[in-house]
């Protein structure tokens, strides 16, 4: 008995042990796709596997499914989106894992579809169930979207989830969708959607073996790209989602003249047609079943939709664009091209406090302004990153807009309007870490404008009491040391009244009190002789501006500032300064260097040069530059305490000449880009 | 088509050609009358196999004034009409439908797309109804009777009417659909698409039309694999004339090939396009070209033609495959 009890629990671990690597329990696809938009399994040589698997609706169901895996096996809903180029010779192996045998159709594919292997079933060779095997080529001769799905008990099978897409690009280029002008895009923002339905009870039949009577059909679930709403708005690849690897949400900045619209290329492998209405813009057909839409003479016959069907078994192309218009032909201002500063909307807005939100919840950033942030009832959670717009592109059948019937879920997805460029924001918070605040605040950097934000440089005094300094003291004791650096190696100089005599040293040491070491007679000066209570000035401003609410995992970080430096500290005007002009360096605060402690001075080791161009001159003209952090932003988005800041360092220093006089670092503009999550 | 309506196309054909050689002794420039008489009487359709169900059809008259040698031989659907263009056609529907008081069973006759010339469109049970029009836009029409609230067009009391383009009255441009050579064609091939659901067959006048669930989907009155195949080879253009009879919007979905779509409801697009997986709608008509190509079908029964709602199954509970499917083959 004992033995047989030892037994057991041996064959009862192996069985775990099989369990936990049967296919289907891996992820599909992609480890590191792009987190939205078309993924491609590239071709010409595709190996499917035919295999069952579960899918998750967002109202915590799960559905037996039968689909088409990569050459992992790993199940995944639906099958892979298969890419080739047009001429390619494409074959398709297919292996059959499935109960019972199996086929490949694919509709719209007009040059011929040589099966090999298989067996002969109605429609096209078949491969037989339990591991048969079937291959089918063919040349993509024509570009475009289409199916490919089941030929075989097409009821049951296609219902079951055996489909996929297939893109076929032109012989014209990868950023066109046919070898026609008019279908170009931007291959950065190309969009597919895959519609799909899910009657329930069908799927419980198979996975339970029992008979099922299609009249009887009812969708409960209804899918796009193999998500329902809200999961279809999840990155490609989610963990949250490892057997249905594809996202659908279409992100789109504003567009213009030279500006490319986005592609969405929608395929109908449900039984039913879906009548598809994308909010905020129409969108353009350009194409149906894999054919442009031209007219007999051959120019572009597409048409603009607020509402069109997608046919069962049908694709259709869309383009999608949003145009930064001021006017329309009526002379109405439309689209996006308000602005709170410049072209604010002609009508009160509606008080914050009489708005509601259902559960509390919203995509809405509290202004109306594309790019900016308002303020929202106390205990709204917003969403919004921002300032973005959200708008639902949907199957207009509203029972197809729900999960068994509760909405809205099923058949959406969200278009996101990102602004111009990406996020931007202004700084939230200015300080000075090397300077004097000479007039302005952290409200004048928001616009460009006429006002400045301005800073002269730190100054205090030789005490009185400190008696005359000799050319050889390597000594300099001060009144205060506040605000001048704290580490670090920096330049001062003296501002002594007699013609010649003003010299500038470099501190090396003593930072942080009054009595510095220091090298004598530094960038052409000559060493002098200082009288008791002469002034002593900093020969740089430090000053940096905080940005807050920068989303984590925000990428491709821009930083733009406008300024000018100035010939007097004390002019309310900005004094011309046309020669020997001050050079501008920018830095960033690199987070993970040494934390907030890194960024505290302006000589702190946290501070990272941005790139070129740096060491700008600047006279009394605004001069404007933008600098680009290509890639993750994640070491310059604070964390914990600083959770979302970014800090941007001016050093603006005078030191070419002999003899540098006093100038006021004068800034007007600055914002932050950043590509949001 | 199956061969049954062949027969009764021809024959129609022919009788549409005898009236018209009799109008060449008249003015040239008038087409000549044509005068159809149907009736609208009970029949036996079969589905598949030995699945038989009522139906309510029409047939063209007999001898008879009351239809009485052609009751019970009606089936799905309606005959094909054929005219010419510029003809003037008269229809005259004599109604042996059983009688009823609830609903009453008269004929209401309606061509969606042609307007009759003034006077009653409707027949009780018992009497003949008589409309008279000018066949003016060459196309693909649906002929129906619109009586019963929609229980007669679910009975079976539909049919194709198509009227063909001429260079002249009464001379009919060959191998052509419209005007436009755009539609010029080998083969024709007339596919009216619909259902039937065997419980409401039963019992046409009380069944519950909110619990009506079609259990047959139909190509020409058949279900696969009964359907009729559409032989045309290599190289030739089979002009499909669909007609939607039923309640549902149905996508036919052809593999192999791309149809050229050329007409909606009688009326050449302006901008024809190509579709390999087309929507019909309920009560529409479509017109299509496509050529055969040289290119073997995926499969040794040809290029399928099939129902991509997924009507492709017969009966309860559904076996598959059947439904709307057939095969374009040599």
């Amino acid at each position: 008995m004992k033995k047989r009890t030892q037994w057991l629990g041996l064959v009862l671990v192996v069985v775990i042990c099989v369990t936990m690597v049967t296919p289907g329990q891996a992820f599909a696809l992609p480890v590191n796709p792009p987190k939205i938009g078309l993924v491609c399994l590239n071709g010409p040589t595709f190996n499917l596997v035919a295999t069952s698997g579960t899918i998750h609706t967002p109202d915590g169901n799960t559905v037996f499914m039968w689909s088409y895996a990569d050459s992992s096996g790993s199940f995944q809903y639906p099958g892979p989106f298969l890419c080739v180029t047009q001429g390619q010779t494409v074959t398709v192996n297919l292996t059959n894992n499935l109960p019972e045998a199996t086929s490949i159709v694919f509709p719209g594919q007009d040059a011929q579809v040589t099966p090999a292997g298989g067996t002969a079933g109605l429609v096209t060779s078949e491969a037989a169930a339990g591991g048969g095997t079937v291959s089918y080529t063919f040349t993509a001769s024509q570009p475009g979207t289409y199916l490919y799905e089941s030929g075989s008990d097409i009821s049951k099978q296609v219902e079951m989830g055996l489909y996929g897409g297939l893109i076929v690009r032109p012989s014209m280029g990868a950023n066109f969708a046919y070898n026609d002008a008019s279908t170009q895009f931007d291959p950065t923002r190309e969009y597919v959607m895959l519609l799909g339905e899910v009657a329930l009870d069908l799927h419980h039949a198979v996975e339970t073996g029992t008979t099922y009577d299609f009249n009887t059909k009812v969708n409960r679930y209804f899918t796009i790209n193999g998500r329902s709403f809200p999961d279809t708005i999840q990155d490609n690849s989610s963990l949250l989602l490892p057997t249905q690897p594809y996202g659908s949400l279409v992100r789109i900045q504003p567009t213009n003249g030279s500006s490319q619209p986005a592609l969405i290329r929608m395929l109908n492998a449900g039984a039913d047609n879906h009548p598809f209405h994308p909010h905020g813009n129409h969108t353009r057909e350009i194409a149906q079943d894999g054919r442009p839409l031209l007219s007999p003479g051959g120019a572009s016959a597409s048409t603009e939709h607020f509402g069109e069907t997608i046919g069962s078994g049908q694709t259709e192309d869309f383009t999608i664009r949003w145009d930064n218009v001021s006017t329309d032909t009526a002379g109405l201002s439309f689209n996006d091209n308000w602005d709170p500063n410049t072209n604010p909307i002609p009508v009160a807005q509606p008080n914050y406090q009489n708005l509601t939100f259902k559960d509390g919840r919203t995509w809405y950033s509290g202004s109306p302004y594309l790019g900016y942030k308002g303020t929202l009832p106390t205990g709204t959670v917003s969403l919004n990153i921002c300032g973005e717009w959200y708008f639902p592109l949907h199957s207009h059948a509203l029972n197809e807009f729900s999960n068994y019937d509760e909405g809205f879920g099923g058949m959406g997805t969200l278009l996101r309007v990102d602004p111009a460029g990406g996020c931007f924001t202004a700084p939230s918070g200015t300080a000075l870490v090397g300077g004097v605040l000479k007039s302005g605040s952290v409200t004048a950097l928001a616009l460009n404008d006429t006002s400045y934000y301005q800073v002269n440089p730190k100054t205090t005094t030789r005490p009185t009491t400190s008696g005359t300094m000799s050319t050889g003291s390597t000594t300099l004791t001060v009144s205060s040391a506040a605000g001048f650096p704290t580490t670090g190696n920096y330049y001062i100089r003296t501002l002594d009244t007699a013609a010649g005599s003003q010299e500038v040293m470099l501190v090396t040491g003593g930072q942080g009190t009054t009595t510095w070491t220091v090298s004598r007679g530094q960038l052409g000066t000559t060493a002098q002789t200082h009288a008791a209570g002469v002034t002593v000035s900093a020969l740089a401003t430090d000053w940096y501006a905080s940005f807050s609410g920068v989303q984590a995992g925000s990428q491709n970080l821009k930083v733009t500032y406008k300024g000018e430096n100035c010939g007097s500290t004390t002019s309310a005007s900005c004094a011309a300064l046309t020669t020997n002009l001050p050079l501008q360096t920018t830095k960033i605060c690199d987070w993970s260097i040494s934390g907030a402690a890194g960024c505290a001075t302006a000589t702190s080791n946290g501070w990272v040069t941005l790139p070129a161009p740096q060491s700008i001159a600047v006279g009394s003209s605004d001069v404007s530059t933008t600098w680009t952090l290509p890639g993750s932003g994640a070491n310059y988005i604070g964390t914990g305490s600083y959770l979302g800041q970014v800090r941007v360092l001016i050093h603006t220093q005078r030191w070419t000449a002999a003899s540098p006089t006093p100038f006021s670092t004068w800034g007007n503009f600055m914002q932050l880009v950043y590509d949001a999550p | 088509m199956n061969t049954h309506f062949r027969k009764i196309t021809r024959a129609l054909l022919a009788f549409v050609v005898t009236m018209s050689g009799l109008a060449l002794t008249g003015s040239m420039a008038i087409a000549a009358p044509v005068t159809i008489n149907l009736c609208a009487v009970t029949g036996t359709a079969t589905l598949t196999g030995s699945v038989t169900v009522p139906v309510w059809g029409f047939v063209p008259k007999g001898t008879q004034a009351d239809c009485s040698d052609v009751q019970n031989t009606a089936t799905l659907p309606g005959p094909v009409l054929s005219v010419n263009e510029l003809d003037t056609v008269t229809v005259n529907v004599t109604n042996a439908l059983p009688a009823a008081t609830a609903p009453v069973h008269s004929i209401v006759f309606e061509i969606p797309g042609v307007s009759f010339n003034p006077g009653p469109v409707d027949a009780a049970v018992g009497a003949t109804l008589s409309v008279t029009f000018t066949a003016n836009a060459p196309g693909t029409y649906l002929y129906q009777s619109a009586g019963d609230s929609g229980r007669q067009e679910a009975m079976g009391l539909t049919g194709a009417l198509i009227v063909r383009p001429t260079s002249a009255p009464d001379t009919t441009i060959a191998g052509q659909a419209y005007h436009s050579t755009s539609s010029a064609y080998d083969v024709e091939s007339v596919l009216v698409l619909s259902q039937v659901d065997l419980n409401f067959n039963a019992s046409p006048d009380t069944f519950n039309l909110n619990t009506y669930r079609a259990t047959y989907w139909l190509i020409n009155g058949k279900a696969y694999p009964d359907t009729a195949g559409i032989t045309a080879a290599v190289g030739q253009r089979v002009l499909i004339r669909y007609i939607n009879a039923g309640y549902d919007n149905t996508a036919m979905m052809l593999l192999g090939m791309h149809e050229r779509v050329l007409a909606r409801d009688a009326h050449l697009l302006n901008n024809p396009f190509d579709a390999n997986a087309e929507t019909i709608p309920a009560g529409g008509t479509e017109d299509v070209v496509v050529t055969v190509p040289a290119t073997a079908p995926p499969g040794a029964n040809g290029f399928p033609l099939f129902n991509r709602n997924l009507h492709v199954t017969n009966g309860t509970p559904s076996n598959d495959p059947g439904g709307m499917l057939t095969f374009i083959h040599p």
